[in-house]
């Protein structure tokens, strides 16, 4: 588990980026649930914390590829690839991240 | 064309020089009637037209589009304003804003189209820098490996913007001359009065139709037609129908305040004189069954009639061509009646298409020797000679070489290589317009 960001950080709608070899991307969707997925495209190296987020996709900003937050699965090329989702957990105001394993 | 012949003094063509006029070009040349035009190659030169874009159309409010044309965020347009591309986009926000079109990263050109919308952001198509709609670097390939890159300083570079008129004008100068001087200035100069032109509630106004002429003419030729009506009863019959002293031959930018009166017959302005569409009401009793015009120097005209507005601008785009859009304005209830324009449309659109005709006859000759000291203006054009000297000094402003100071007036035939300044040929009064 990795303490990503207080809670206040991450308003509906908003993305948070943490750092990292592998950096997560996290998300509160307009109606609060607080999703985590790689914040690497599989596309090309941008940064989906960049992105638009759209219910529970989040639009990659380069060349538009969506990303579903529960599942990492991609809708349309140019991504091809999914990126791994990770588990959530809010705790005293505090937003945990536990990565998913690195074969994902 | 009266300035004799060339062939038989012996003077070397590229000079340009009639011998029979024995002197050089001076207003001493000239009976008091007449006015010494700009020379010739002030309307073909590419160094002239260069300084132009430089210290006029880059340094001026520039009236590029209708705020309405960009209707909803992401919409925009790109214009060519001096020697640059510009991008107008509406924001999410709903703010208008402005930016050179040029991706910071290698230079490509943003937007390519003339207008349109964009999602949520302009996308570079060379290698993918996004930027948002108020021009911050949002996205690029590797961006997040280069922390140190600022996404506001390596975001679009803006341009300064202001609305009026429900039309949006830019200003490319880092310090833009106050648009309250340059832009409104130029209406009580015409006007006598600013409040005049807001009984027109021009920004209220609808788009009822919009034409694009594409003019093989220099933009101060096509200045120079719209500031005189000497032209006006030889090449408008259906305009001189309409407005019957404008065959006498003077502008209604002659006079200050004064709107020149429909003939006694005419209901309305249009082709035949029918009644026009509804009238403006908001106007003052002096403002009605009168036509006014406005030049906002250097790329607008303004003509109000009672029932409607018409509103050029120009885009100089070479030395021997500009692009005109020009929009008939009229109330809103009246667009959306879908009610017949085209008797209200079609007076104006002749006339645009008779001066742009005119324009376009006189550019060849430009560079004509005959030509090459100018020609002349009469006693109802000597106002031209006003903006005449407001090219110069803009020109003489900075940057060429052998340029006065700013704000130094026109120089005297020194090095005739010296640019416009030394090409020109200096007159002692302005015009009187
Ligand atoms: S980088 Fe994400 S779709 Fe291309
Ligand atoms: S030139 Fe625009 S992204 Fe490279
Ligand atoms: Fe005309």
């Amino acid at each position: 588990m990795i303490a990503a960001c207080p809670l206040e950080a991450l308003p509906p709608g908003a993305s948070f980026r943490l750092d990292g070899e592998n950096p997560i991307a996290l998300f509160r969707t307009e109606d609060g649930q607080i999703f985590a997925i790689d914040d690497t495209c599989t596309h090309q190296d941008a940064s989906l914390s960049d992105g638009w987020l759209d219910g529970c996709e989040v639009e990659c900003p380069l060349h538009s590829s969506r990303f579903d937050l529960r599942t990492g699965e991609v809708d349309a090329p140019p991504a091809k690839r999914a990126v791994r989702t990770h588990r959530v957990v809010v705790d005293g105001g505090t937003v945990f991240v536990e990565p998913s394993g690195c074969d994902g | 064309m009266t300035t004799g012949t060339p062939a038989t003094t012996g003077t070397p063509a590229a000079t340009g020089t009639p011998a029979t006029t024995g002197t050089s070009a001076t207003t001493g040349d000239l009976p008091p009637s007449l006015v010494a035009t700009l020379p010739g190659d002030w309307y073909v030169d590419p160094a002239v037209f260069a300084l132009e874009q430089r210290l006029i159309f880059e340094s001026m409010w520039f009236c590029v589009t209708r705020s309405a044309d960009l209707p909803a965020p992401g919409s925009f347009r790109t214009a060519v304003v001096g020697r640059e591309s510009v991008l107008i986009g509406r924001g999410r926000d709903g703010t208008v804003r402005a930016f050179f079109n040029v991706c910071r990263h290698r230079g490509a050109r943003l937007c390519t189209e003339e207008s349109g919308t964009v999602g949520r952001a302009f996308r570079c198509t060379y290698h993918a820098w996004t930027y948002d709609l108020d021009g911050r670097l949002i996205a690029a390939p590797n961006l997040t490996k280069m922390p140190d890159v600022d996404r506001i300083g390596y975001g679009l570079v803006r341009v300064h913007v202001r609305e009026w008129l429900g039309y949006v004008w830019v200003c490319l100068a880092d310090d833009p001359p106050p648009f309250e001087d340059d832009v409104l200035g130029e209406v009580v100069t015409r006007l006598g009065d600013a409040r005049a032109i807001d009984r027109y509630g021009v920004a209220d106004l609808e788009l009822g139709r919009r034409i694009r002429y594409d003019v093989a003419a220099n933009w101060k030729l096509i200045v120079e037609n719209f500031m005189e009506c000497y032209h006006c009863a030889t090449i408008h019959p259906e305009l001189v129908e309409v407005l019957p002293e404008f065959a006498a031959g003077y502008a209604a930018q002659y006079y200050v305040g004064h709107g020149a009166e429909f003939g006694e017959r005419i209901e309305g302005f249009t082709v035949d004189g029918s009644p026009g569409l509804d009238r403006i009401p908001t106007l003052s009793p002096e403002q009605d069954r009168r036509y006014f015009a406005i030049t906002v120097k250097p790329q607008v005209f303004v003509n109000l009639v009672p029932d409607h507005v018409i509103l050029h601008r120009m885009f100089p785009l070479a030395p021997d061509r500009t692009i005109v859009e020009c929009d008939w304005l009229y109330l809103p209830d009246v667009v959306a009646s879908g009610r017949d324009l085209d008797r209200s449309v079609e007076l104006f659109h002749r006339v645009n298409q008779q001066d742009f005709d005119a324009c376009e006859r006189c550019q060849p000759s430009m560079s004509s020797r005959v030509y090459a000291r100018g020609g002349v203006l009469v006693p109802s054009e000597h106002h031209i000679g006003g903006f005449h000297d407001w090219v110069r000094a803009k020109l003489a402003g900075t940057g060429s070489p052998g340029a006065g100071s700013p704000g130094a007036g026109p120089q005297d035939a020194g090095s005739p290589d010296a640019g416009p300044q030394g090409a020109g040929v200096s007159r002692d009064t302005p015009g009187d317009g």
